[in-house]
């Protein structure tokens, strides 16, 4: 083990893992088990840079109102499929400039190519008005952080085929696809939780008949039954609600398999002396599980739940593949993505897939994350044994 | 509508030119039993040799191998090849020629038609083809509980038609009243009596559950160019020439060339242009937006795009007037005729085919497709995309624009809900478009397309729609698809199932169809549909986009390729493959 | 034991009536039925579409509908396709075999693939190795099937490498038995990968985790201390050790099956129940979906129950009664 205490422990606490940790390394001072985790995290470097990619994209989808050059659905329908602007550094002497694009036009609607018009020259412009819009839902603003001047147009990753920018509808979709997670779980973590520590702690014929339940939810073929709830959805609510609706159907499906692992640590927990001691004390029901058996599960909630949200992400975009998902004009990664769904696409606007790269990343970098967290928060992992490992990391 | 308008090869039939018949083969009766073949008058190519495959893709599982129980094309496209009508439609002409029968008459009471069939024509197991095959065909349309697809073709008004086997080689069959394009019930495939008869014994129920998709092939007797030799679901369908079909080419050489015919079955149109480009399959009719890319690839794949006319279909939109599921002041509007004139000049149907079609489509202002070289009234005035004008119409209807709301003249800010099926990437694409430029006229419109079946649910059911965007896949004789058009039909979109035509052009467009419906003279009925054309154009109900041109991509190799109406090409029967062997 | 497989089995017969029960209730709720499509068609008049409906039973009250295909169950008769028009059971016959090999082949794939990665990544904890292995698998996981379905397309008519989609050859019914097979499995290779590769981030990971929790425990400590070299160690006691979690992943696996490769199906155009049930689906063709979903969830409870028995018989200490 590391001869190495940054921070001051708070030895008092959780003396058990103290306990632990001083019979296994004498020479550490305790640590409180967060602070540990948190000092292992961090130094697991794929998880500390997966948990950058998460943060940044929420923050870009946050932020998409002022990072975004045009509005959702701002759309300019000569320039569909246009391919990426190109920003010009170097002017027509090649000699260095403001950033600046050139007008296009479109010469060939069939094969879609578009010229520059060098006799329309727009500078890149940095803070300046565009179009309106709310920040945080209520405050008007004006202000993006880039843009030109109509009629020209900047489109970082070129337009879809109803000639809207693609980056401005990546930055706004985003928020559907990075929040839908969050929102599943907010809902499936109580419902899972709850069922599965009931069932856990009561053991016998509630047991019996609570899991099988749980049993019928989970052996559905998960994607039908998405699909046939999602055909369900009444057609003319706005699409804000309709996205919640898809929340509770992810969360629907989801808390199954959820509620069994926690059953089985249940199981385990309430056994446990400590819990025997509190119930033979007469501590009432609802206590003792919210006391002392669902925060011994905390470390295998946080866990899949860093897991659960790239699940929810993959799900919507299949629904939305589907056509059964977010509608237009409103947008999500997943959607983005299905729409270009086709070889044409791949070879004559190969910008089209951009959403693929951000959904790549948000899931790629939630799963490392989870990874790290899983590590992290293992208390077997605690004492860093094994072959080999703690010389490796003493050279860390 | 479009997806539903199933039997195509049977609609194809429906024409106008039912009284060209060659009346010299009506007088003709020589001895029975002498096999009289006929010739297709397309099959000129000298140059063609038989043998050979032909592999083509569809994108769909035939769901059944019983044309009357049939509702879709990949089912009726599967069997296709296998059966013959007593008339057949020339593919270039739209004319009616004979087939299984090879002369008709009409008497005098234009109501009793006598067909006289084509002597020694011999189904797939040898047995001999007889009036007694006909007969058993149209007793199967009306088995008591069946739900055979052609028993609604052979019903005028509700009173099915009547027929007596006159001798084995005559039929007669009798209208409940005249009617003009009767012919295309002769295009009904006829089916083998030996074969289906236990089926029907057992009630019509019972029938259209024979020759479901798990019979073995070999039972499917028909009279047609091919037989079905496998049908591997999700995988492929393979057919075998019949080598007695009854039809020669020009120079008396037995049809069809091919030996085989494969069909491909693939998941969808991306995987069937896949294919196509990978030199799999012989043939593949692309989407409009495809037309340019493929066309650069010509040379590179040995193919060659064959830049086809409009078809029949069009996009359209329309307006709810049905009072039990719009109110006002909804209602008032979508009543209001010069409200939805002065919406023609907001729909940008240049940039509709552009970016929807890539350029592969004709602006369209009114119900028959410029590919219907028949019917199509040419004098139809056009409306040019001016949102000025729209605006300025709008005003002199008394809708007014102030701010960047326009208000009727009781005050009402105009708003509506615009719907389509999410699962049409054309409509949607439409959609987005009509939705800007309303916006742009001050009119709040949510445009929220949903699944196919809720719409219908909507439609049919509680009537509950603002307007829509719909498509029509018509045909050459808009006088079969009466029940869209007629204020009394059950599927008007506009405001189906009318007691009494709530206003006098609609009351004017049920009198046309009556009239075109027990017309013979074909000049008579193209000036019906003309002035037919003339009323929709006037009152828009409905507002037209485009008509789409077809597109087909074929392989060089493939030999006597010529097209057609509404972008059809040539039949696989006259088809061959350029010196033979694959 | 037979007691034991026999007390499982028992408890299929709840479990499949509440599926069937909430799968029925799903259907019903969403508007429309399998003639709303119809009623649209100019040439289908009402009174033969009322016909159908009278046909196929769906004039009968829904309770009734419901109850009169449970009996058919009873009786093995999982009622009529309305689309097709024959029974479901015969429909499903065609195609369950066919998702079966793809999806039996992909896992597989998965296994052979993801159980000595996951071991060589736990010898290799935290090295560049591991590392790569953990990005690399992610990037099977991080794109929807759909898309990682087309881009192989792609790939397969960019390089002409192999067949694009499908299951067999247009040739193939004139090929000898030999040639057959080898068509097949040459039409299986890509969606195998595509579908394997999203098995394999998890299995790889979750061996790996086993690895390093057994390599931990006191006997394979024991076992090293007293000298027995690191391959033995590592090969006879912690391998087999960490391999028996995954064969409860096992029975799960089996009972996604049906399920896990609809969209594959549909993308590559693998003659399958998943694009058969697709469609069902959206087209409200009801006792197609109702039949499918009850043999998949046969299936699971079957995978579940060889799962735990094949515990059972690797880990001594398992023991049911």
């Amino acid at each position: 083990m590391t001869n190495r205490a940054p921070r001051g422990s708070k030895a008092a606490k959780a003396a058990t893992s103290a306990l632990h940790t001083l019979v296994e390394a004498p020479e550490v001072r305790a640590e409180s088990p967060t602070r540990l985790a948190w000092r292992k995290l961090r130094r697991h470097r794929l998880a500390v840079s997966g948990g950058a990619v998460v943060l940044s994209l929420y923050f870009i989808t946050i932020f998409a109102e002022f990072l975004a050059p045009y509005s959702l659905d701002y759309t300019e329908r000569s320039k569909f499929l246009h391919p990426p602007t190109r920003i010009h550094l170097l002017d027509e002497d090649r000699r260095p400039s403001w950033p600046f694009v050139y007008g296009t036009l479109l010469v060939d609607p069939g094969l879609r190519r578009y010229q520059e018009d060098r006799t329309e020259r727009y500078p890149l412009r940095f803070f300046a008005a565009g179009e309106p819009y709310r920040f945080a839902w209520v405050i008007p603003a004006n202000i993006r952080l880039f843009g030109v001047e109509k009629p020209g147009h900047v489109f970082l990753m070129g337009t879809d085929q109803f000639g809207r920018d693609q980056f401005s509808r990546i930055l706004y979709g985003g928020r559907v696809s990075m929040f839908i997670g969050i929102y599943a779980l907010l809902l499936t973590l109580p419902i899972g939780v709850a069922y599965g520590a009931i069932s856990g702690y009561f053991g016998r014929r509630v047991d019996d008949v609570m899991m099988r339940v749980a049993e019928i939810v989970m052996s559905f073929p998960e994607f039908y039954l998405l699909l046939a709830l999602a055909s369900v959805l009444p057609p003319q609510i706005p699409s804000s609600q309709r996205l919640m609706l898809i929340i509770l159907i992810l969360s629907f499906v989801g808390w199954g398999g959820l509620a069994r692992v926690i059953r089985g640590m249940v199981l385990v927990l309430r056994e446990l002396e400590y819990v025997q001691a509190a119930q033979a004390a007469g501590a009432r029901v609802p206590y003792l599980l919210a006391r002392h058996i669902i925060p011994n599960t905390a470390s295998f909630l946080i866990v899949s739940a860093s897991l659960g949200v790239p699940g929810a992400i993959l799900g919507e975009s299949g629904l939305s593949f589907l056509g059964l998902g977010i509608q237009e004009p409103d947008a999500s990664w997943g959607k983005l993505l299905a729409s270009a769904n086709s070889i044409q696409t791949l070879t004559g606007s190969p910008w089209l897939l951009w959403p693929g790269a951000f959904i790549a990343a948000a899931i790629a970098g939630y799963n490392l994350l989870g990874d790290g967290l899983r590590d992290a928060l293992d208390p077997r992992s605690r004492s860093g044994g094994g072959f080999g490992r703690s010389r490796r990391r003493r050279r860390a | 509508m479009s997806r539903s308008l199933g039997v195509r090869r049977r609609l194809a039939l429906l024409t106008a030119v039912v009284l060209m018949w060659p009346a010299a083969l009506a007088g003709a009766a020589p001895a029975a039993e002498v096999f009289s073949p006929k010739v297709h008058p397309d099959a000129d190519d000298p140059a063609a040799v038989h043998g050979g495959a032909y592999v083509t893709g569809v994108i769909s599982d035939p769901k059944t191998f019983n044309l009357q129980a049939a509702q879709e094309t990949s089912s009726t496209e599967a069997v296709g090849l296998l059966f013959d009508g007593l008339v057949e439609m020339n593919f270039r002409t739209g004319e009616i020629e004979p087939a299984l029968a090879e002369s008709w008459t009409l008497a005098d009471d234009r109501g009793t038609w006598t067909f006289r069939l084509r002597r020694g024509v011999k189904w797939h197991d040898g047995r001999p083809f007889t009036a007694a095959d006909v007969d058993f065909t149209l007793r199967a349309a009306f088995a008591p509980g069946g739900v055979s697809s052609e028993r609604d073709v052979l019903t005028f008004d509700g009173k099915p038609v009547r027929w007596r086997v006159v001798d084995p080689l005559t039929i007669q069959i009798v209208m409940p009243k005249p009617i003009g394009f009767f012919l295309r019930l002769a295009g009904i495939a006829i089916l083998p009596k030996h074969k289906l008869e236990a089926a029907l014994a057992q009630g019509g129920a019972a029938f259209i559950r024979a020759w479901g998709v798990n019979t073995p092939p070999r039972e499917l007797v028909g009279t047609g160019p091919y037989r079905m030799m496998q049908y591997v679901p999700g995988q492929r369908l393979s057919y075998a020439r019949w080598t007695e079909y009854w039809k020669t080419d020009k120079q008396g050489r037995k049809l069809p060339y091919f030996d085989r015919v494969v069909t491909v079955i693939v998941p969808n149109l991306e995987a069937l242009r896949l294919r196509f480009m990978a030199r799999e399959t012989d043939i593949y009719a692309a989407r409009p937006r495809e037309y340019a890319d493929l066309k650069a690839k010509e040379r590179e794949g040995a193919f060659t795009v064959i830049d086809g006319r409009e078809g029949y279909g069009s996009e359209l939109l329309v307006f709810n007037q049905n009072p039990a599921g719009v109110t006002d002041p909804k209602l008032t509007w979508f009543r209001d005729t010069r409200f939805r004139r002065a919406l023609q000049h907001a729909i940008d149907r240049d940039g509709i085919v552009a970016q929807v079609y890539g350029g592969r489509a004709t602006p369209a202002y009114g119900p028959i497709s410029r590919g219907n070289t028949v019917y199509y009234n040419q004098s139809l005035p056009a409306f040019p995309y001016d949102l000025a004008r729209a605006e300025r119409q709008l005003a002199e209807a008394g809708y007014v624009k102030s701010g960047d709301r326009l208000r009727d003249g009781a005050g009402n800010a105009v708003a509506f809900t615009l719907t389509t099926n999410s699962e049409n990437n054309d409509r949607v694409a439409i959609g987005n478009i009509v939705r800007q430029d309303l916006v742009k006229l001050g009119i709040r419109v949510t445009f929220a397309p949903e699944a196919f079946n809720s719409l219908v649910a909507r439609l049919d059911g509680s009537r509950k729609w603002e307007t829509m965007i719909m498509g029509l896949t018509g045909s050459i004789e808009p006088g079969t698809g009466r029940n869209v058009w007629v204020s009394s039909g059950s599927i008007n979109m506009w405001h189906p199932g009318q007691k009494k035509p709530s206003a006098a052009w609609e009351a004017e467009i049920d009198q046309l169809f009556e009239q075109v419906a027990t017309e013979f003279d074909q000049n008579k009925r193209k000036a019906a549909y003309h002035r037919w054309q003339q009323i929709m154009s006037e009152q828009s109900p409905m507002l037209f986009f485009t008509n789409p041109k077809s597109q087909v991509a074929v392989r060089n190799t493939i030999g006597s390729v010529k097209t057609g109406l509404g972008g059809a090409i040539s039949p696989t029967e006259i088809l061959y493959r350029r010196g033979g062997g694959r | 034991m037979i007691r034991y497989v026999a007390r499982r089995l028992l408890q299929l017969i709840p479990m499949l009536l509440g599926i069937t029960l909430i799968t029925f209730v799903v259907m019903q709720l969403a508007p429309g039925d399998f003639l709303s499509e119809m009623r649209m068609n100019p040439v289908v008049s009402p009174e033969r579409i009322e016909q159908m409906r009278h046909n196929f039973g769906l004039d009968q009250p829904k309770p009734v509908q419901y109850l009169r295909w449970l009996g058919g169950l009873l009786r093995g008769d999982f009622g009529y396709s309305f689309a097709f028009q024959i029974p479901v059971l015969d429909l499903i016959g065609t195609r369950v075999g066919n998702t079966l090999l793809l999806n039996v082949s992909a896992f597989l794939f998965a296994w052979v693939i993801a159980v000595p990665l996951g071991i060589y990544s736990a010898l290799n904890n935290y090295r560049f190795g591991d590392h790569a292995l953990t990005v690399g698998a992610l990037l099977g996981i991080s794109l929807p099937t759909f898309f990682t379905g087309l881009l192989g397309l792609y790939f397969a008519y960019e390089t002409k490498w192999l067949p694009i989609g499908g299951m067999t050859s247009v040739e193939y019914d004139f090929m000898d038995p030999f040639g057959k097979m080898a068509d097949v499995a040459w039409h299986l290779v890509l969606p195998v990968i595509i579908l394997g590769l999203g098995g394999i981030a998890g299995l790889m990971r979750q061996m790996r985790a086993n690895m390093l929790e057994v390599m931990e425990q006191d006997y394979v400590r024991t076992a090293r201390s007293k000298g027995l070299a690191g391959g033995v160690v590592i090969w006879k006691h912690a391998v087999r050790n960490a391999i028996n979690p995954l064969i409860t992943l096992f029975g799960f696996a089996l009972g996604g099956l049906l399920s896990g490769s609809a969209i594959l199906e549909n993308i590559i155009g693998w003659p399958g129940l998943g694009n058969l049930l697709l469609e069902a689906v959206q087209k409200k063709d009801l006792y197609v979906v109702m039949g499918s979903l009850v043999i998949g969830s046969i299936m699971l409870v079957t995978g579940n129950l060889i799962s735990d028995l094949l515990l059972a018989y690797v880990d001594p200490r398992v023991r049911y009664d």
